[in-house]
């Protein structure tokens, strides 16, 4: 199960995980043209069969109605993937409290619930793997990354404690943390802020989508067997 | 078997105990009903009830008496 697959990292994300063979449900917050058309294509190339469910990560009823769903109809899910995500960024004095709550509400509360829905199903078949799309922007310090950079900094501190929780039921629980990536959403960025990120990297550039996805993969896979409870930084050196 | 008894047999297999230990058995009451062992009594009633508890729910299933309200009251299970 992927979430936010209808653009961004999720989408690349989503034709990865099929070309490696995995059959998806894949989570976005409303159904649309482009998106069905793009299923329809994964499906056809890599064989797969690709559930798509749609929730607003605002509502927690539609979240719950959605993975019980889900649940009720048996499907295994041995791999969760928690990367929608939104970008807010501005100054602490700029930035409202209402602004901070809806943030986090998409970013850490929403894959909160998630993660309760689904590890539990996991529990039962005692195997999974979770993994939380955490940010560089929630482990150093970055001017105007107040609302963004606390609710990924909860977000990984979660995937610390979770895995604690959840490994006794063989399941393990990773973060990825990229810096700033080719997506849409760093397009959005001021541009000061922008070229500062990008910058700071060794590499000089921005992280293409697929780089974070590889990351994905592997955590998703048991090449990663023993690796539980980390924080991937995917930077380029910083 | 009955839901009774599938509802005593999750308990006693979570906790290791006899039927006759269950009539007030709350949480935290005997070293075994912790919260890990809350969650296996979970795993264990929604296995034989096919169901999913909401997390509400496991957090207010605090004995062996109000388990059996909130099964009824919100999972359609009959006793």
């Amino acid at each position: 199960m992927i979430t936010g697959c209808n653009r961004g990292i999720g989408k690349v994300a989503l034709e990865h995980f099929a070309a490696a063979g995995c059959h998806l449900i894949a989570c976005a917050r409303k159904e649309t043209e482009e998106f069905s058309s793009y299923i329809g294509t994964i499906t056809e190339k890599y064989k797969v069969s690709v559930l798509p469910l749609y929730f607003d990560f605002k509502n927690e009823e539609e979240i719950k109605t959605a993975l019980y769903d889900v649940i009720k109809q048996k499907v295994p899910i041995d791999v969760l993937v928690n990367n929608a995500g939104v970008a807010v960024g501005g100054l602490l004095q700029m930035t409202s409290l209402q602004q901070m709550k809806d943030v986090f509400q998409v970013n850490f509360f929403s894959q909160v619930l998630i993660t309760q829905i689904i590890s539990k199903w996991m529990m039962r078949r005692k195997k999974g793997s979770i993994i939380n799309m955490g940010s560089i922007a929630g482990l150093d310090n970055y001017a105007g990354y107040t609302a963004y950079g606390s609710s990924k900094a909860a977000l990984m501190q979660f995937t610390k404690t979770i895995a604690r929780e959840l490994s006794p039921y063989n399941i393990r629980v990773n973060a990825i943390a990229p810096s700033l990536t080719a997506t849409g959403m760093a397009e959005q960025m001021e541009e000061k802020a922008y070229d500062e990120m990008k910058n700071r990297s060794n590499l000089n550039r921005l992280a293409k989508p697929e780089e974070i996805v590889k990351t994905m993969l592997f955590l998703a896979s048991d090449d990663s067997s023993f690796i539980n409870g980390q924080i991937i930084r995917v930077d380029g050196g910083m | 078997m009955t839901n009774k008894e599938k509802y005593n047999e999750a308990f006693c297999n979570a906790f290791e105990i006899n039927e006759d230990q269950l009539n007030g058995l709350k949480y935290q009451g005997i070293k075994l009903w912790d919260s890990v062992g809350h969650m296996t009594l979970v795993a264990n009633l929604e296995d034989a009830y096919d169901i999913m508890l909401e997390t509400d729910d496991i957090i207010d299933f605090s004995s062996y008496e109000k388990g059996m309200e909130i099964l009824t009251a919100k999972y359609n299970v009959q006793f």
